[in-house]
């Protein structure tokens, strides 16, 4: 995949032992702390477990239990939901305001990018904080405050974190809001790397702003929107702490996500249980992960790749969280 | 779109648009600050949605700022995160820059196979693997030390395979020239390659320094003490049971955990935009 640089054998390169002491302790820490607990965790899915004591192994109970769960199903229709909303909405939004910010005649764009970007270097819990202030449903709420303000009756305002669809699209709202400043950003790289000519070629056919974007700007990224979309994805399907600082963790249908199903169960110490929904996730993941080779196995549309625009950039980004595990 | 100027009405409207949407994005930013200079009152009451505090600034309630302080202790939280964000910012760059060097321009057997288990690691959720890597914490004792926040972090595929991009851009003329000068390896990695790398070395640096800083999910799990929380548990906890409900008060601790970042960001915001753009981190 990634690897064609690596192919690439540096001329007389003297072969090494030092790689090893170079690789080694880095390739201990990741084995110990990723690889390792991931197939533990796939097999721990089969086991009954405590934590302490022996694991009593109960075959694919665990999955027929959860599958069992109304919960269960409830989390996972959530999780779709959020996943199915947020992304393509980001995506979209990030690249109309990219292709503004990259007009020249747009005023202050360097503050913009930054204004955009600020949501995503901030910590998570103070966007909690934030946001249930913001989003208070009592009349004092800021949001509720202003809608008051313009006439809605406190009344007919719906509980923006409450046990309703609303819930809901709060949490997808605030994850827009969260994360759009880091696909503009990936979009904006993108962006250079579209050929002038192209746009010279427009401008000659009398090609009006919307067309130029639509029929120039939308292909040549195409790379880059793909990414997006993949790693968002992926990403999307492991929302957890933006409702876990935003409304908690308790059990709510229109709120609760797999990976708040998952922490309840492991924080009740029901790890086996726990494991089986953990590879719930990593089976959506996987399948998200092999659309990515189906839609895009043809190697040409790679051709305005940019340089952030790789084949190996999906994993790339998905790595983040191996970075800093549970970073966000 | 970038070469013809389009009509002036258009013009207006991105421009409008444009503002319109940054508000949104830094209005909570503003309200989060005017809030913990208010007073519990302003906060909730009519006053609620003017971004000026009220009264002149030097009625201004700073002692939002000391009550949130003092009754979070976050001066040893500040500490915490610092000592761990460092820590781990330092010692995971080195690792993963000396495997990058490795996986990029030396040979060895196996090289394209681990590098592949490595970037296979990449796409693993969290979920899947933080059962046991928290029950192996335990059983290293690292629980409740500072040892589960930051051995588990002292190098990461991620960063491996980000180092080894950065890495593979360095002509191998550069590093033949070193090795006829007799350079060992690591004299190579250090005189030549780190110095070639600064860039991506200072974007990754940012990175990690930032997931360590913000990372919420793992020590909420790892950490059960009191004095051993991280800066975001203590924020998170001042707003649970037990310290406030004050409002301004837990505006003020949002703030006092955003700053540092932000100056961080702000200073170093080319190379953590340079650093995004290549290589797609979501952080």
């Amino acid at each position: 995949m990634s690897n064609r640089a690596g192919t690439r054998k540096p001329p007389g390169s003297a072969s090494s032992g030092s790689a090893w002491a170079f690789i080694a302790f880095p390739l201990l820490i990741v084995f110990l702390f990723t690889a390792l607990p991931t197939v533990v965790g796939a097999g721990l899915s089969l086991f009954e477990w405590t934590g302490s004591g022996l694991p009593r192994f109960i075959g694919l109970q665990n999955y027929a239990a959860a599958f069992g769960e109304a919960a269960f199903w409830q989390a996972l229709r959530n999780t779709l939901i959020f996943a199915i909303l947020t992304v393509p909405l980001t995506v979209v939004l990030a690249f109309l305001i990219a292709v503004a910010l990259e007009a020249p005649w747009v005023r202050g764009r360097t503050l913009l990018r930054t204004i955009f970007f600020l949501p995503t270097i901030v910590s998570i819990v103070a966007i909690g904080f934030i946001w249930r202030w913001v989003l208070d449903p009592t009349p004092a709420g800021l949001l509720n405050h202003v809608l008051i303000a313009v006439g809605i009756p406190h009344a007919t305002l719906p509980d923006w974190l409450g046990n309703t669809p609303w819930g809901l699209a709060t949490i997808v709202f605030v994850s827009i809001w969260r994360g759009v400043g880091f696909s503009i950003v990936l979009y904006l790289a993108a962006l250079t790397n579209v050929p002038r000519s192209l746009y010279d070629a427009a401008a000659v056919d009398g090609a009006g702003a919307f067309q130029t974007m639509w029929h120039v700007t939308r292909p040549g990224v195409q790379p880059m929107s793909f990414f997006l979309l993949i790693t968002g994805m992926i990403g999307a399907l492991q929302v957890f702490d933006l409702v876990l600082v935003m409304i908690g963790t308790n059990q709510q249908a229109w709120t609760d996500v797999l990976n708040l199903y998952l922490y309840r169960e492991f924080a009740a110490n029901r790890l086996g249980y726990a494991a089986a929904l953990g590879v719930v996730v990593l089976l959506l993941t996987i399948a998200v992960t092999a659309l990515q080779f189906v839609l895009h196995r043809d190697p040409t549309s790679m051709a305005a790749t940019t340089r952030a625009g790789g084949r190996n950039r999906p994993i790339a980004a998905t790595a983040s969280r191996g970075a800093g595990a549970g970073t966000s | 779109m970038t070469h013809s100027r389009p009509p002036l009405i258009l013009r207006c409207v991105v421009h409008v648009v444009l503002y319109a949407l940054a508000i949104t994005m830094l209005l909570p930013f503003l309200w989060m600050v005017s809030t913990s200079l208010k007073t519990r009152g302003e906060a909730i009451a009519a006053d609620t949605v003017s971004l000026i505090p009220g009264g002149a600034p030097w009625e201004w309630q700073w002692g939002n700022y000391a009550a949130a302080w003092e009754k979070a202790n976050l001066g040893d939280f500040y500490w915490n995160s610092i000592f761990v964000a460092v820590v781990v910012t330092v010692l995971s760059v080195l690792h993963n820059a000396l495997a990058g060097f490795a996986f990029a321009k030396l040979r060895f057997r196996g090289r394209q196979a681990l590098f592949l288990a490595l970037l296979t690691t990449m796409m693993l959720p969290f979920q899947v693997y933080f059962i046991f890597a928290y029950v192996l914490c335990g059983w290293l004792g690292y629980i409740d030390h500072y040892q589960a926040l930051i051995v588990p972090f002292l190098a990461s595929a991620f960063g491996i395979f980000y180092m080894r991009q950065a890495v593979a851009g360095i002509p191998d003329e550069l590093l033949e020239a070193g090795r006829i000068d007799g350079f060992t390896d690591f004299e190579l990695f250090w005189h030549i390659v780190a110095p070639a790398i600064r860039p991506a070395i200072a974007a990754l640096g940012i990175f990690t320094f930032m997931a360590s800083w913000n990372n919420f999910f793992w020590p909420l799990i790892v950490i059960d003490s009191n004095d051993m929380y991280t800066l975001p548990l203590a924020v998170a906890a001042l707003a649970g049971e037990y310290y406030t409900d004050s409002w301004p008060e837990q505006m003020a601790a949002a703030t006092i955990i955003t700053v540092p970042m932000l100056i961080v960001f702000l200073i170093f915001q080319r190379a953590f935009v340079e650093g995004l753009t290549m290589t797609g981190v979501k952080g």
